[in-house]
């Protein structure tokens, strides 16, 4: 045995030993569960907790004992190492958080209070870790037997071709309780519930996910579909899909100053060397009627100007593309199963069908003026005193510029010069917008101030429109000042200056030490 | 250990240990041992630095024989030929050192610029709920008068879950789900600068109106709280305090405590 190797072995030995030597009171477990968990998962456990209905997905129903974060088969009971990495590091993507303020004892006893609402645990024996075999590692070739496993076990039906989770069945998923569910957006892997490592990838593609309509590639494994290599190489692939940890947070969008022509659309080449910024979306869970479960979670951010105009690309994942009659469903569905929060009902027809299919919109806002000292309009939409000037696009009616005074009060601005347009591939938009720098009626972009700048975004197709949205706080754009003479000239000066007064400092001493 | 008894080296180790605590020990090192601290802002530590550079060039000179001895290794820098090359490298690296700094100030920067807000304003005597007016000062929860604890955490419990959950999180460290898009990031209730400081009456002041109701200088465009009095009734508020409280293991600030300190000022 090779030292590496037997340093895995005894990490894994480690890891393993862990659980199984914690103590398991679940009488002093109902303590923690009741302090913490029960307000989600329902005193019983049965996930009926008071805001249950503002969670998609919901809270586990722990009295059904189906999970989805195992390293056991499909519809087993996980190991208590699942149960204990599920507690500690939370699921990304919904609303249960990582618990790493609960000691390893409370952790253990919580997890045989939860298995004690369920009748299933505690037959027969401990549930035991699938044999997930040894990764051939990753590389180019791997990547392409990926791609082609990928193909090979239809992942792209639900996943999309791209991963966005815009594959043709997307808009029909449902979990076991028949509640809408989304095939995960692979180019986010951060947002995974059961994690970004290739290994976290290998082993739910391999076990499932229990409850959902993701199935257990072990079938198809042991059926001869795919080789245990494939699968591996599989999981190598969908981890090079997106970044696996979420994008750094850079407050400034750095609009570069072209030399040439600025791009002429969303799809112009150029874009591909200019530098793009994330910034995360929440629900607007702010005034009445709140988004707790939006579907945008977040943009990302280009820009260039040339002196007269500023251009932006604006790129958002959303899997559906609204309106869209294919995702009647999904929205029926979605309105049924989240709450809502008092917003305007959308009638359905004779047929089921819903009366109303808003579109996807996106709103780029800035204040009406740049501010002359540290105070901004209201981040939300703006106030009647301080009002706000928005770039509003919606997959209807295109790009116009308005005047915003609220999340509700909006006057369109028809003279504005702002033009643009957008288009959606692979459960992708691309925004393009552009104006001229200087306006006569609204702001005013000068280079090398930076300028608040503020997203929202709407799923038309899920009934996300009006103040049901996913938005952002101030950000700032900076235009990048044409090169300057100080840049250069400053440094050479102090240089020339201190490199006299050092010449004069030693030709004095010198002469003083002759004389 | 000859050498550590010259004059020079003596300050330029004490001007480096001293430019060290400064820049690290009390930014990074303190904390590691529990102490609370923060890292010095640059300005600062360049102010203390020329400080102790005045206070070295002070000693050394305040003695005729330590300012030759100390002043010595300078001059035969600048003299000596067989230190020709020394001060040919230096003579280029002090004006190249000069230079990056100089750049560094007049670059294009693409930083945020630095704006300032007050986590904790000072509370307003008076407030409006919906309309009605409440006087802040002396205000105590009236629920800690009246029905039992139990009943009023298990109402907050339920209210904070469905309400504030979002944003400040299932443990109640300011880490909801949707903590990340906010800016400033939402109040994490378990640091002990937040609920142990404030009395009930900021918390009830700070719920019922959000971020809209900020003070200027708490930049109230920013803030992505909400004025819960167009959403809870002002028990629903009182009732949220206690399990904030309750479950964070909290004590509120006390009018009394308040007043000692306020007869202090």
């Amino acid at each position: 045995m090779r030292l590496h190797q037997a340093v895995r072995f005894a990490v894994l030995a480690l890891f393993l030993a862990v659980p199984a030597a914690v103590a398991q009171d679940a009488a002093a477990g109902k303590a923690v569960y009741d302090l913490w968990c029960a307000e989600c998962h329902g005193a019983e456990g049965l996930g009926d907790g008071s805001a249950a209905n503002a969670m998609l997905p919901r809270p586990r129903n722990f009295s059904e004992a189906r999970y989805q974060v195992r390293t056991t088969g499909s519809g087993e009971l996980p190991t208590d190492a699942d149960l204990v990495n599920v507690i500690q590091n939370g699921l990304p993507g919904t609303t249960m958080p990582g618990w790493p303020n609960l000691s390893d004892s409370e952790t253990g006893d919580v997890i045989a209070y939860i298995k004690s609402f369920s009748r299933f645990f505690g037959q027969g024996d401990a549930p035991q870790a699938m044999d997930f075999g040894r990764d051939p590692g990753g590389g180019p070739a791997a990547l392409e037997a990926g791609a082609a496993a990928y193909l090979a076990l239809e992942c792209e039906a639900c996943h999309g071709s791209t991963g966005r989770g815009d594959g043709t069945s997307a808009p029909t998923l449902e979990d076991w309780r028949g509640l809408p569910i989304r095939a995960a957006d692979l180019t986010e892997a951060w947002a995974l519930n059961g994690g970004s490592s290739v290994e976290d990838i290998h082993t739910r593609v391999l076990t499932g996910l229990d409850g959902t309509p993701m199935p257990a590639a072990i079938d198809a494994m042991n059926g001869g579909v795919v080789t245990p290599d494939e699968v591996w190489q599989l999981a190598h692939y969908v981890a090079s899909l997106g970044a696996r940890e979420t994008p750094p947070l850079l407050e400034v969008v750095r609009v570069g100053r072209a030399d040439g022509a600025l791009p002429a659309d969303g799809s112009d080449a150029e874009w591909e060397d200019v530098e793009a910024f994330h910034f995360p979306l929440g629900g607007q869970v702010i005034e009445i009627p709140r988004n707790f479960a939006p579907t945008v979670d977040g943009v990302w951010v280009q820009g260039m100007h040339d002196g007269s105009d500023i251009v932006l690309r604006l790129q958002w994942n959303d899997p559906s593309r609204s309106p869209d009659p294919l995702w009647d469903e999904w929205q029926v569905k979605l309105m049924g199963a989240l709450d809502m929060d008092g917003a305007d009902s959308i009638a359905l027809d004779s047929l089921g069908a819903p009366t109303l299919r808003p579109a996807d919109a996106f709103t780029v806002q800035f204040p009406f003026e740049i501010p002359e000292d540290n105070e901004r309009p209201y981040f939300l939409a703006g106030s009647a005193r301080n009002p706000v000037y928005l770039w509003r696009w919606n997959s209807q009616d295109g790009v116009s510029a308005a005047r915003g005074r609220g999340m509700e009060s909006f006057e369109d601005l028809v003279d504005d010069p702002v033009v643009g347009d957008a288009s959606w591939a692979d459960g992708r938009w691309t925004l393009y917008v552009r104006r001229s720098i200087q306006s006569e009626d609204a702001l005013s972009f000068t280079d090398g101030v930076a300028i608040p700048v503020a997203f929202s975004a709407w799923d038309g197709s899920s009934a996300e429109m009006g103040k049901r949205a996913s938005i952002s706080s101030w950000y700032y754009v900076l235009l990048e000042q044409p090169p300057s003479s100080t840049v250069v000239v400053t440094p050479l000066i102090a240089m020339l200056l201190t490199g006299a007064f050092g010449l004069v400092l030693v030709r004095r001493a010198q002469d003083r030490g002759r004389a | 250990m000859k050498g550590l008894r010259h004059p020079f080296l003596q300050g330029a180790i004490v001007i480096a240990v001293g430019f060290v605590i400064f820049k690290y020990v009390i930014g990074y090192v303190l904390p590691v041992f529990g102490i609370a601290s923060a890292p010095v802002p640059a300005s600062v530590v360049f102010q203390y630095t020329l400080t102790v550079l005045v206070g070295v060039l002070l000693y050394m000179s305040a003695e005729e024989s330590r300012w030759e001895k100390f002043r010595e290794p300078l001059k035969r820098t600048m003299v000596d030929h067989d230190r020709r090359r020394l001060r040919g490298v230096l003579m280029v690296a002090i004006p190249a050192l000069v230079g990056w700094l100089a750049y560094q100030n007049v670059k294009p920067s693409f930083g945020a610029p630095a704006t300032l807000r007050s986590v904790h304003p000072a509370p307003p005597n008076q407030i409006t709920y919906r309309g009605l007016p409440i006087e802040l000062r002396g205000l105590e929860n009236p629920l800690r008068h009246s029905g039992t604890l139990e009943e009023h955490v298990a109402v907050g419990r339920a209210i904070y879950t469905k309400n504030c959950v979002p944003c400040h999180g299932d443990r109640l460290d300011g880490d909801g789900h949707f903590a990340g898009a906010f800016n400033p990031i939402p109040a994490d209730f378990t640091a002990p600068g937040t609920l142990p400081q404030l009395t009930e009456s900021f918390v009830f002041w700070r719920i019922a109106k959000g971020g809209p109701g900020l003070p200027q200088e708490g930049a109230p465009w920013n803030s992505a709280m909400p004025a819960w009095e167009n959403i809870l009734e002002q028990d629903e508020i009182w009732a949220t305090i206690i399990y904030l409280y309750e479950q964070s293991g909290a004590s509120p600030r006390t009018w009394e405590a308040e007043g000692e300190e306020g007869a202090e000022e």
